[in-house]
């Protein structure tokens, strides 16, 4: 937990309500920095009739426009949204940041809701993408149960963009029974046996951030590197090892549950998919590192459905939808609210919470990765090669 | 309608000369600026005034080698497989059931081509053709993702396209003529080959172009069946401007698209006119 | 022979078969059959968004056939009596729409737009009277429509044009000589007799348009057409849903054929043209 207190000071509180009297601010915004707003609803939920009311209160329109990422919601929860709201969710799925940030960066993507990674918010805030977040409109985001560690990134320059999702590991899976009991533990062994037991096996994302990242982990650079002669090495191993794999593709479930591939670079909600479904497919952090991440809902500009957006974000983190979405998906959440509500057996995943010497390898991604034009030429060179 | 001959014709040819210029000459001309100007900080274009793009275009060698392989090697699949189709429907199958074959030959190009190459996905994969011939001895047999499972969507996903041309020459093509070599004591072969197959040449040529332009810019099939490993130049361009979102490399890939589809088209276009016998152009249909 | 031909439509059709076959499947997956259903086809057609992207790839593929068909015949009649320089023009202008790959179409459309754009909305908000009404210029059906229909346009000329190459002049000569009027003599001689290639021009244009996927993948901003539906489904990961649409379409589309077949052949008359 942070220090930064959630109540506001008397003063403060008597200020906001001489404002409110006065008509000077809305209600909303009244209800939303004093905190009662959020009182309000915790009441709502202890009381579902409360909420349903409040869902009902306006008309947010029959749709709201998703771009998330593979495997990553609960199908049951947005139409549950749906039958509560009267908006269907039309959802579309991205491999990676670059091809979100490629579509905004077009103009017109028609999105409401999108899922950026942390470390991407400052650009989308630079480049006007992304709309600063009205909290009194998600009442269901309670920024002192979060993990400071995980919601951090979503607020630039005091101005809340983006509210936390999960967080999770990129790390690998790969398929014990074609390992001959060897237990694999780094990413220079997962590059290895690419080029050699696993040649024609092995899939990697589609996301220059992991799949370069991953191949400077071979020679220990850092994740984020963007030093000209290590991207030299790590692309080096990357068009080396490029005839020895299955695909290059950021959703490998289908592939590995059908035994076409038997080893890929993976999220840690779909390790734990896949594991739970077949025990033989193991989820591996490497010891050198990688990556520690945490996703976002944020709205991009222009969002033609905004309260249906809101709506959306609202109802995904009420705690209790939240826990079936983690059971679901099996990526944690850094919301202290759901985790209460989530079995032992869930908070005692490795894959999930991974030993503590493997995490404090890991590292968030870096800013300067998304942008910088290197990693993106060596990521689509390496594809064409 | 009193109208001076003139100005009716001006006025006919008006709206497709405007839809010309403002959907293919100004955005041909904006890429052609493009391709000259450098990537954003975050993506995207900024003006400039350099050939790096240019010079830089041997980077995506192998995307250009690809498509300039598979592209033929597709095309003279899709012939060799349509010819004998198109000859079967056009001479030999009974005429009673000749419309039915052929609108079953059209139907699947009303199917969506991604939902086509999705059920190839599945079949290519290992629990499907490979999992049968595992049957028969043949194991380990990899197929999805491969230069030959992108053959197998191209052919696949073209050849409706190169039957109806040559079907459509050879059911022209005047019967009394192969009556006339049979009578005259030639052997089928060479009826073929002296008759058959000279005066199918306008349509062959004809399906060879349509298949080979639409090749030459594919990306569904290499990015459903080649799971990023098999890249053409449509590929490279997607990512270019869908995931490093390098504006200005890219229209400069696309330039040199368009410069080699010229080169190679009209090439292909002077060869064949000689060959098909003097006419005027190689009729699209 | 016959069985070569077999084998062809085999391989053209067990893929086919394939689809049809797990439309019914009753679980989720699209590739482990698990027991019999139609439910994905009442999902499907309930499925706002299916009926949508179906509404909005029938839209924009009739108007721009339409727009490509009407527009594409007058440029081919037209240029029948233009010669020199606009002839070349247009000429290399045919030519170039329709050797351009759809995805450079795609991509320049994309660019070329999104810069005029960029520079026609500060310019419409500046001089707009009401500041809230400003209309915003964006990807959408306007684009999808000019992009598709740019190269069908083309294909329209070129069948067309072939079909006024062969047509009896000596025809239009005597209907000129007999006092005609030319709009007269257009409806009553030249219509008729280029009137399979207008068909045949406008079926081929409104099937690209209905199938194409990488030039709207670029153009269409926040619009969904059937076939990017599609792709984002097989992304999301493929339910039998998306098989159910597949077999759907092709239902339609056969019978469709097959009853325009029939209708050709009962109409048609006697003598060979």
């Amino acid at each position: 937990m942070t220090d930064k207190i959630d109540f506001i000071s008397r003063e403060k509180f008597m200020a906001e309500l001489m404002r409110y009297k006065k008509g000077s601010v809305s209600r909303r915004h009244f209800l939303g920095v004093t905190g009662l707003g959020l009182a309000t609803t915790v009441l709502g939920s202890a009381v579902p009739g409360l909420r349903r009311a409040a869902w009902a209160q306006g008309n947010i329109g029959d749709r709201v426009v998703l771009a998330t990422w593979p495997n990553y919601h609960d199908p049951a929860n947005l139409d549950a949204f749906t039958s509560e709201t009267g908006a269907a969710v039309d959802m579309s799925v991205f491999g990676s940041n670059e091809e979100m940030l490629a579509k905004l960066q077009a103009g017109g993507s028609g999105w409401d809701v999108f899922v950026p990674t942390n470390y991407t918010i400052t650009t989308y805030v630079s480049e006007d993408l992304i709309e600063p977040l009205d909290l009194s409109r998600i009442p269901n985001y309670d920024a002192g149960s979060f993990d400071q560690r995980f919601a951090g990134p979503g607020t630039v320059d005091g101005v809340v963009y983006a509210v936390p999702k999960n967080w999770g590991t990129t790390g690998f899976a790969v398929n014990t029974n074609h390992t001959d009991g060897k237990k694999l533990t780094t990413w220079k062994e997962f590059w290895d046996m690419t080029m050699n037991e696993f040649s024609g096996r092995t899939m990697v994302h589609d996301y220059q951030l992991t799949t370069i990242g991953n191949a400077l982990k071979y020679f220990g650079f850092s994740f984020n590197s963007i030093d000209p002669a290590e991207l030299a090495q790590a692309e080096k191993l990357l068009i080396d090892a490029k005839p020895h794999l299955f695909a290059i593709n950021s959703d490998y479930q289908p592939s590995m549950r059908s035994g076409d591939a038997w080893m890929t670079i993976c999220w840690t909600g779909d390790g734990k998919q896949m594991n739970r479904d077949m025990p033989e497919i193991e989820y591996v952090l490497g010891k050198e590192g990688g990556e520690l991440w945490s996703d976002f809902y944020a709205i991009p500009k222009g969002a033609p459905h905004l309260d249906a957006a809101y709506a959306l974000i609202n109802f995904l983190l009420d705690p209790a939808v939240n826990a079936k979405e983690v059971l679901f998906h099996g990526y944690p959440v850094a919301d202290s609210r759901v985790n209460a509500l989530l079995p032992a057996e869930i908070l005692n995943d490795p894959i999930l919470y991974p030993a503590a010497d493997l995490l404090s390898a890991l590292e968030f991604g870096a800013a300067a990765t998304l942008t910088d034009p290197n990693r993106a030429e060596l990521m689509a060179r390496f594809k064409s090669a | 309608m009193a109208m001076r001959p003139q100005y009716r014709t001006a006025l006919f040819l008006l709206p497709a000369g405007v839809w010309f210029f403002a959907m293919l000459v100004l955005p041909l001309v904006v890429v052609f600026v493009f391709s000259f100007g450098e990537r954003g900080p975050a993506g995207g274009y900024v003006p400039a005034f350099t050939f790096d793009n240019f010079l830089n275009l041997g980077a995506r060698w192998t995307a250009f080698k690809n498509t300039l392989t598979l592209a033929p090697i597709g095309t003279l699949a899709c012939l060799l497989i349509a010819y004998p189709l198109a000859y079967f429907l056009a001479l030999r199958a009974s005429p009673k059931l000749r419309t039915m074959l052929l609108i079953l030959v059209i139907v699947p190009f009303w199917t969506s081509i991604l939902i086509r190459s999705y059920a190839w996905i599945f079949l290519l994969g290992g629990r499907g053709i490979p999992a049968l011939l595992a049957l028969v001895g043949l194991e380990d047999l990899r197929l999805i993702n491969t230069p030959f499972a992108v053959l197998v969507g191209i052919v696949y996903g073209y050849l409706p396209l190169m039957v109806f041309p040559i079907y459509v020459s050879l059911e022209r093509l005047d019967k009394r003529l192969l009556e006339a070599s049979a009578d005259l004591g030639a052997p089928p072969l060479r009826t073929f080959l002296t008759v058959t197959l000279p005066l199918s040449m306008p349509g062959v040529a004809t399906g060879c172009m349509l298949v080979f332009i639409l090749l030459m810019g594919e990306f569904l099939i290499p990015a459903m069946l080649g799971g990023g490993k098999v890249f053409f130049v449509g590929n490279a361009l997607v990512d270019l401007f869908l995931q490093s979102r390098n504006w200005a490399y890219g229209s400069a890939v696309a330039m040199a698209l368009v410069l080699i589809m010229l080169v190679t088209v009209t090439a292909y276009m002077r060869a064949t006119r000689r060959w098909a016998g003097g006419r005027d152009e190689v009729s699209l249909m | 022979m016959r069985i070569y031909a077999l084998a062809v439509y085999l391989f053209l059709y067990i893929p086919i078969g394939i689809i049809a076959l797990f439309s019914f499947n009753s679980g989720r997956a699209a590739s482990q059959f698990t027991g019999f259903s139609v439910q994905w086809y009442g999902k499907a057609l309930s499925n706002r968004f299916v009926v949508e992207a179906f509404q909005t790839s029938f839209a924009v593929a009739l108007a721009s056939a339409a727009l490509a068909t009407v527009f594409g015949t007058m440029a081919a009649l037209a240029l029948q009596s233009v010669k020199g320089r606009v002839r070349v023009a247009f000429d290399a202008l045919i030519y170039i729409a329709v050797m351009v790959p759809g995805i450079v179409i795609g991509i320049a459309t994309l660019i070329a737009l999104v810069t005029v754009f960029d520079w026609l909305n500060p310019l419409l908000a500046a001089i707009w009277p009401v500041a809230e009404a400003t209309p915003q210029l964006s990807l959408g059906y306007g684009s999808l429509i000019a992009a598709h229909g740019l190269f069908t346009m083309a294909l329209v000329i070129i069948i067309v044009r072939a079909r006024v190459a062969g047509m009896d002049r000596s025809l239009i000569e005597a209907s000129a000589d007999l006092g005609a009027t030319p709009f007269g003599t257009f409806r009553q001689v030249t219509l008729p007799q280029i009137a399979p290639a207008i068909l045949a021009g406008f079926l081929l244009a409104f099937t690209f348009s209905f199938d194409d996927f990488i030039i709207a993948f670029f153009v269409a901003g926040s619009k969904t057409t059937l076939p990017i539906y599609i792709f984002s489904s097989i992304r999301r990961g493929v339910t039998p849903e998306v098989n159910a649409i597949g077999t759907m379409v092709l239902t339609i589309s056969l019978c469709l054929l097959i009853t325009a077949q029939a209708i050709l052949q009962g109409g048609r008359k006697p003598t060979k043209n």
